[in-house]
């Protein structure tokens, strides 16, 4: 499923994206990492979305210049990214894997990705201090990364593509493997990058984490872009179809039996060892508003409603697993 | 942790740096040190180190257990036949094969492809601290090695050092050839080191070995008779000299007295070069066109 989204600024061809995938295509041999892919990601903090292999990874690496297109254009801030060595100095990426030069201290890693980066040597020393600092790693600058928990790793990937000051940020699974207190305070740190005016583009497989962070989502699944758009549009989008609600109730075969006499309820499986019903329908508004009454008229006592598809984590799940 | 305020100060600390376009000389050193500290970090360079002490361990052994043994022969046999042929290909070998191949597996190939160093720059810069490292590693183990040859001996300080000095530059030149050639061997294959001890083995080893055109091919011919050309291996034994170069190399002095089937000096020097050269150009031109893929966790 493609769903063509009206982005609010996205969509809107008279602003300029920051980065721009136009009818890209890129292959591995017979493997297909993303197709014919074409989004238009706006300034700001967007979440890229999508379940291992939906293609992020490839879609970042395409981003950053890493990977060069089989088909179609990739541009960032308007330029082509591939071979653009400029386009270095403008952009930023923590990568996925957990992977440093492991007998570098914390300090010793980051001076020498600003130095990369091509800042001068004061420069790159006063970079390295303040990004540490911003991340929370300073305390720790001189210890072996080598001895780093996940989260202080994640932080110090973070550090390093920040370090040189970057106007676009591209974040592949930044919270991957990370405690709370560090998931938090990295969603912080993303949160101001954004309200200073950074782009950030941000891959997650965690609908919460991004949810948290932006409403401007991307959905991609097996290489193809599934939504794009505003969580609350692709909630929408959910909406056309089927939601699943459990039923908790003790008579829940006689409960099946009253709620299949309704037209709006495609199908009801027992679920015999939770005593109770998995509905099936495209109105859950019109099927919550029943359930008091039903409860009510009767007698059937509902002890629990829930629905897989209530939060975000679960639409995300239908979206992909179409 | 700091408040937005703070972030933004630290992101205006050098707005000169993006002035200077896509290529950072900044960057090109630093990443020359740091494949320097790469090579000189761990336990390879102390695995080259003792295998580097083996010729002057030799030398040693040689002048203890058999004090009459013409230092000439020794040094031949050291410096001439054991470092060229199997130390300089293989220090070449562990540390020009994994040039790039090492940054991909351990997946820290990433943080150099999203600097402001183009592709081919990445292979040249590496390979140049490759360079650096393999003469560094072979000159001062060179020089140990004709200490122990030659401290304490009959020939004159001026004769070690001139000696010495030939072999450094001899050595220097073949370990740049082999580094050269074996990390354009690792762009191309991940089994480098196989493919470069099979290299070693059947054609530095074997045909370099066969009087025939096909050792023209290999780097060790020319760095023989650069050698062969530049200082004498003769030494004299019951009232006859010995050409100990000629007759180990199969070079027929007799027909050829003055070499005239082999090239001079100097055409070993530019052809040594030269296929460096070519070597590393061509390596460059492939990276600069090349994807690197470097795995990510669950192929995601």
């Amino acid at each position: 499923m493609h769903s063509e989204l009206p982005r609010e600024v996205a969509g809107s061809p008279e602003v300029k994206p920051v980065v721009e995938f136009h009818k890209v295509s890129k292959w591995y041999g017979n493997v297909i990492g993303v197709n014919k892919l074409s989004i238009r990601i706006p300034a700001g903090v967007t979440g890229l979305l999508g379940p291992n292999g939906a293609g992020k990874s490839t879609l970042l690496q395409l981003a950053t210049g890493q990977l060069f297109p089989s088909q179609g254009s990739v541009r960032v801030l308007g330029q082509e990214v591939w071979n653009n060595t400029a386009m270095n100095r403008l952009i930023g990426l923590c990568p996925e894997q957990d992977a440093f030069y492991e007998w570098m201290t914390g300090w010793d890693f980051i001076y020498t990705c600003a130095r990369l980066g091509g800042l001068p040597r004061a420069d790159a020393k006063d970079a390295a201090a303040r990004t540490l600092d911003a991340v929370g790693m300073f305390k720790h600058k001189d210890r072996s990364v080598r001895g780093y928990s996940k989260g202080m790793r994640q932080r110090t990937k973070l550090a390093q593509a920040l370090v040189h000051d970057p106007e676009v940020l591209f974040l592949d699974e930044p919270f991957t493997g990370t405690d709370p207190v560090a998931r938090r305070d990295l969603m912080e740190i993303i949160r101001k990058l954004g309200a200073e005016g950074k782009s950030v583009l941000v891959s997650s497989h965690v609908l919460h984490e991004v949810h948290t962070l932006t409403p401007n989502i991307i959905l991609l699944n097996r290489g193809r872009l599934v939504a794009e758009g505003q969580v609350r549009e692709i909630r929408d989008l959910i909406d056309k179809h089927p939601h699943h609600i459990v039923l908790v109730c003790d008579e829940y075969r006689k409960l099946a039996g009253r709620v299949l006499t309704w037209d709006d309820v495609e199908g009801v499986r027992v679920l015999n060892r939770d005593k109770g019903l998995m509905v099936e329908t495209r109105s859950p508004d019109k099927f919550y508003s029943r359930l008091p009454q039903l409860s009510l008229e009767d007698g059937l006592s509902i002890k629990e409603v829930y629905s897989d598809d209530d939060n975000l984590e679960a639409v995300f799940k239908y979206l992909v697993n179409k | 942790m700091k408040d937005v305020a703070t972030l933004e100060s630290s992101h205006s600390a050098s707005p000169g740096h993006r002035a200077t376009g896509g290529f950072s000389w900044i960057a090109l050193w630093t990443l020359y040190t740091l494949t320097f500290r790469q090579h000189m970090h761990g336990r390879r360079w102390i695995v080259m180190g003792v295998l580097f002490l083996l010729p002057p361990g030799l030398a040693v052994l040689i002048r203890a257990t058999a004090p009459d043994a013409p230092s000439i022969v020794t040094e031949f046999l050291l410096a001439f036949l054991l470092i060229p042929q199997a130390l300089l290909p293989l220090i070449a070998l562990v540390y020009a094969s994994g040039i790039i191949q090492d940054e991909q597996e351990d997946q820290t190939l990433t943080y150099l492809l999203i600097r402001p160093i183009p592709r081919w720059a990445i292979y040249v810069v590496k390979l140049l601290a490759t360079l650096t490292t393999t003469v560094l590693l072979t000159t001062i183990f060179t020089v140990l090695m004709y200490a122990a040859i030659y401290l304490g001996s009959e020939a004159s300080f001026n004769t070690i050092v001139r000696r010495c000095s030939i072999a450094i530059a001899i050595h220097g030149l073949a370990v740049v050839a082999y580094c050269c050639l074996f990390g354009l061997i690792g762009l191309y294959t991940k089994r480098a080191l196989i493919a470069g001890i099979l290299y070693t083995a059947v054609i530095e080893g074997l045909l370099a070995n066969l009087p025939f055109g096909l050792r023209f091919v290999t780097i060790i011919y020319y760095a023989r008779i650069g050698a062969y050309r530049s200082m004498d291996f003769i030494f004299t034994r019951n009232g006859r000299d010995h050409n100990v170069a000629a007759e180990t190399w199969q070079i027929d002095v007799k027909k050829d007295p003055e070499l005239l089937d082999h090239p001079q000096l100097l055409t070993c020097v530019i052809v040594l070069a030269g296929a460096s050269l070519v070597f590393a150009v061509i390596g460059a031109l492939m990276c600069a066109r090349r994807e690197f893929h470097v795995k990510t966790p669950e192929g995601s």
